[in-house]
């Protein structure tokens, strides 16, 4: 147990590859609160796809005990935050629970737009943000220019900074010296009812979910009712304690100012919600911490199982995913092309992508799915209110008197060079552009009114594209709007082929209808007979394409006798065809669907 | 067994290796030839017992190259088929040549050992072409040895044509074809190339002309065997009235037939084997092995596929009687096709037209299914 003024809690950000894993590791070996033989390289990413991928997924925190030079030993939390605007809601409560940062430069490289974006993301929580300037190993590091333009952008002092290599673990403990030192002590009142803040929840197969939070005010403890103020669940709390690297290490009591974890035998991370307030049941709070918004599912989609039989395992799959994954929500959904699957809603493209591939690579899934679509708002002529996040629901046009369609504030930093490549792009996306400020000669904010659906297909990508990496985006929802929208359905040889319907607005549909014949045609391989491609809006055919009709197999010869020869040749043949999906009297390879998909990454 | 079965001798040796073959056929090492002959007497002795009873009606000595054992080792073969087998007296026996090994040697010894039908790979009428495939002689020299062939009294000729070599346009295809018409073959088969794994020219994988252009040149060649009254009985043969090969016909219709030999296919007794492609084995008197089971291809299916390569087609009867299987489904998906023209009904059932015979893979697959 500490006092609050031997407690330090804070987070690490930085620009992506600045170097903010690397220098938790250091950190961690600082306080020795890990060994050198169970230091495994960034050891707070501990999935697999976080580390491939660089990025962090989901947040998490660690306790360490510091011996400081002025003999004092502190209780140092780190709680790590992802770095991707799908879970920007998860970052804010991840700082809303600190009371400093540390801002990672590389030394290399001095500013760039996240390094600002993250530090008015701190900012904004009023954290107490700590320049250091690392990477100073490297030939091309100039520590000097980068401070100096921390000092000039950011308006940060920085040149008594610690200057550090993560890597060589060079000055580190100048790094741990700094937050102990100026970093505040949590203030709260241990006698108040408690509030605790939840930043994290994870689902344990053995204890339930663990729910990871920093203590506002009040007192935690095993046996005590608590109550998650905006979900209204109630548990007793089985146990609590901190959060070491490598364990959980129970606690008979938290207090105000910490940050640690508890459990209660919670079945499912729905009920503990990042963002919410925990308090007791005999002793409410009043009032709940601010800033509680409940995750929200922005884009949907359709997953199927390449080989159909395996839908009981996505099934699975998808229960087990979502009982870490609030935000991830699924139904059953079935579709003539593709047979039995889920209709699945996420936060945004990276979360719907990460999902896929852990439901690939985590349970040995092949999967097909169908192209992502936001929600839409659909007043009927009757006066009711529809949401469609599926085009095979959407209504009639003859019973839809006004189509909406959400749109988002996006707000992009990127260097001013990069302006007249970014603002076609937002033009031609149908975003409204508002306003653009120089935030320092280096760096300028455009902010734009843009349809989500328009954001969700590929934006983010092609202005990383557009900008060499040096953009961020930021983006959250207004509101719905009234749009000319259409649904697009596609046929082939005449048949509509359910899952490649999408909805769009009606100066984009021809395009969009165009290139995806185009890419049907490419994929379907040539068959008997002559397969028309077409994109239809209601009755009306928009764009057509045709798959020309095969002319000519492999005429193997029947030498001398070898009737075997020939037979297996078709066997072959035949096995290739059963990986295809039949419709109607077209056989389609799964590639068809992927190809549509991937139609914006070319 | 009800028909008269066809004997399939081979021959694995070539005085040279094609540049597309694949087939299993290599330059003989000196006296390999005689032993060779020696073995294949010997099998054919061996099985002699077996076919007591049976009457062949078709000898057919393919490659390899038979030609290249020459007059005396051929006349031997021919010689002891006739006593370890019964041949009725019209027998089609016939002999692979290779242009450059027809010599008046070798023509006028085929002719005594009652040889009655010759198949000539001349392939094309364009000397680069020829050089492109790796064969042993010019246009000039195949024309030479064909005349020789006519002069020895060879009046049933059948001729092979390629067709889809590398940067071939249907102008210089239809060349060779008339070329070789200019001999009055009375049969022609005709085979697109196709490149095969571990081959010279599949190493090379030149460019072939593609899907579409093969088409044009086989429905070309096709027209124009039609206009010079050839029948197209066959994907890949065309015969004048009554020239058909009757032996490769047995192929097609389910008739038995024995192959000796290494490499050599049988359907005997209802039954499908095959000697190894390996002569060693053959000389040490090894005896053939089953063909690999085609779980997906039952008899029935078999015999759908066979009969659909030829221009006789099917008969749902025929089919029906000889399975106990209702043709309709089969008869369906025939007549579906045949609204893009791929499929034609006949006087007692369906066959494939000349572009259905293009892909006639595909849709033996679409109508077993």
């Amino acid at each position: 147990m500490k006092k609050q003024k031997n407690i330090r809690n804070f987070s690490i950000i930085a620009h992506i590859d600045h170097g903010k894993s690397t220098l938790a590791d250091r950190l961690l070996e600082q306080c020795e609160a890990v060994t050198q033989r169970e230091m495994e390289e960034q050891l707070l990413d501990n999935m697999d796809l976080e580390r491939e991928r660089g990025i962090t997924i989901k947040a998490r925190a660690v306790t360490m005990d510091y011996k400081a030079d002025d003999g004092e030993t502190y209780q140092i939390n780190l709680i790590d935050t992802p770095g991707h605007v799908d879970f920007n809601y998860e970052v804010s409560r991840s700082l809303a629970a600190c009371e400093g940062a540390v801002l990672v430069v590389d030394a290399s490289q001095g500013v760039e737009a996240q390094t600002l974006a993250n530090t008015y993301l701190a900012l904004d929580h009023n954290l107490e943000i700590l320049p250091v300037f690392n990477k100073i190993d490297l030939p091309a590091a100039d520590p000097k220019k980068a401070k100096q333009e921390v000092e000039d952008i950011i308006g940060l002092p920085s040149m008594d900074a610690p200057e550090i290599s993560a890597k060589m673990g060079t000055n580190i403990r100048a790094v741990m010296e700094d937050i102990v030192a100026n970093i505040p002590a949590p203030e709260g009142d241990e006698t108040a009812p408690l509030r605790a803040l939840i930043f994290d929840s994870q689902y344990d197969p053995y204890v339930g979910v663990i729910v990871l939070m920093r203590l506002m005010e009040g007192t935690i403890k095993p046996g005590m009712k608590v109550k998650m103020m905006a979900t209204g669940a109630e548990f007793q709390v089985l146990e609590c304690g901190y959060l070491r690297p490598l364990s959980m290490e129970p606690a008979p009591m938290l207090r105000a100012g910490e940050v640690g974890y508890f459990t209660a035998s919670i079945k499912n991370v729905k009920d503990t919600r990042v963002g919410d307030t925990v308090t007791g049941v005999d002793e409410p709070a009043a009032e709940a911490l601010p800033g509680y918004r409940p995750a929200r599912p922005m884009v949907y989609c359709g997953i199927y199982t390449e080989d159909g039989s395996k839908y009981p395992d996505l099934r699975d799959a998808l229960e087990k995913l979502q009982l870490n994954d609030a935000a991830l929500s699924f139904e059953p959904e079935s579709s003539v092309a593709l047979g039995f699957g889920f209709r699945c809603g996420f936060l945004g493209m990276l979360h719907m992508e990460i999902i896929q591939e852990r439901l690939e690579r985590e349970f040995n899934l092949d999967l097909v799915t169908t192209l992502p679509s936001v929600i839409y708002e659909i007043i009927k002529t009757d006066g009711t209110t529809v949401y469609v996040d599926n085009p095979h629901d959407y209504p009639s046009p003859d019973v839809i008197d006004e189509a909406r369609e959400p749109y988002v504030k996006a707000s992009i930093i990127a260097p001013p060079d990069f302006v007249g490549n970014i603002m076609p792009m937002c033009q031609e996306r149908r975003g409204v552009f508002k306003d653009m400020q120089y935030l320092d000669t280096n760096l300028v904010e455009l902010h734009y009114e843009m349809p989500l659906n328009e954001i969700i297909y590929d934006f983010f990508d092609a202005l990383k594209a557009k900008t060499k990496g040096y953009a961020s985006l930021d983006y959250e929802m207004s509101d719905y709007r009234k749009s000319d929208l259409v649904k697009i359905d596609m046929l082939l040889n005449g048949d509509q082929v359910d899952a490649l319907s999408f909805i769009a607005h009606r100066e984009k549909a021809y395009g969009r209808a165009r290139r995806i014949c185009e890419k049907l045609k490419e994929n379907i391989p040539r068959q008997l007979f002559e397969v028309p491609v077409q994109a239809a809006i209601g009755g009306k055919v928009i764009a057509r394409e045709t798959v020309k009709a095969m002319r000519k197999d492999v005429l193997a010869k029947c030498y001398g006798g070898d009737i075997t020869r020939k037979k297996k040749l078709l066997e072959k043949q035949k096995e290739g065809k059963k990986k295809m999906r039949s419709l109607g009297t077209v056989q389609l390879p799964t590639e068809a669907f992927m190809a549509v998909l991937k139609l914006d990454e070319e | 067994m009800r028909s008269k079965f066809g004997l399939y001798l081979h021959v694995p040796f070539c005085a040279s290796k094609c540049r597309y073959c694949d087939f299993y056929s290599y330059p003989p090492s000196a006296g390999e030839m005689d032993v060779y002959v020696d073995a294949l007497c010997r099998c054919m002795a061996g099985w002699a017992a077996d076919a007591a009873g049976e009457t062949a009606d078709t000898v057919y000595l393919g490659g390899g190259t038979p030609s290249l054992l020459g007059a005396e080792r051929l006349s031997k073969i021919i010689e002891k088929a006739r006593t370890c087998f019964s041949l009725t007296p019209d027998a089609e026996i016939t002999v692979e040549c290779n242009p450059d090994s027809m010599t008046d040697a070798l023509l006028d010894g085929l002719r005594r050992a009652g040889v009655n039908r010759l198949s000539v790979g001349v392939q094309s009428a364009h000397d680069d072409e020829l050089a492109l495939l790796g064969r042993r002689h010019t246009f000039a020299e195949a024309a030479e040895a064909i005349g020789h062939a006519r002069t020895h009294g060879f009046d049933n000729l059948s001729l092979d044509l390629m067709y889809g070599l590398p940067g071939q346009t249907a102008a210089r295809f239809l060349k060779s074809v008339d070329a070789l018409l200019e001999f009055h073959p009375e049969h022609l088969s005709c085979y697109g190339l196709k490149l095969e794994p571990g081959t010279p020219m599949g190493r090379e994988n030149p460019t072939l002309p593609d899907d579409d252009a093969q088409a044009d040149l086989y429905l070309a060649l096709c027209a124009r065997l039609r206009a010079a009254d050839y029948e197209h009985y066959e994907i890949s043969n065309w015969a004048r009235p009554g020239r058909r090969s009757r032996h490769n016909s047995k192929y097609w219709d389910l008739t038995p037939y024995l192959g000796l030999g290494p490499g050599a296919h049988s359907l005997w007794r209802g039954k499908r084997f095959a000697y190894p492609r390996d002569t060693g084995r053959f000389l040490a008197g090894g005896a053939p092995e089953p063909e690999e089971e085609t779980p997906d291809f039952p008899a029935w299916a078999e015999y759908l596929m066979l009969a659909l390569r030829t221009a006789d087609g099917i008969s749902g009867a025929a089919f029906s009687e000889r399975f106990g299987m209702d043709f309709a489904p089969f008869e369906k998906r025939l007549r579906d096709l045949s609204a893009s023209g791929l499929t034609e009904k006949t006087a007692n059932g369906w066959r494939l037209t000349e572009p259905g015979f293009l892909v006639s893979n595909s849709i033996i697959n679409y109508v077993i299914q």
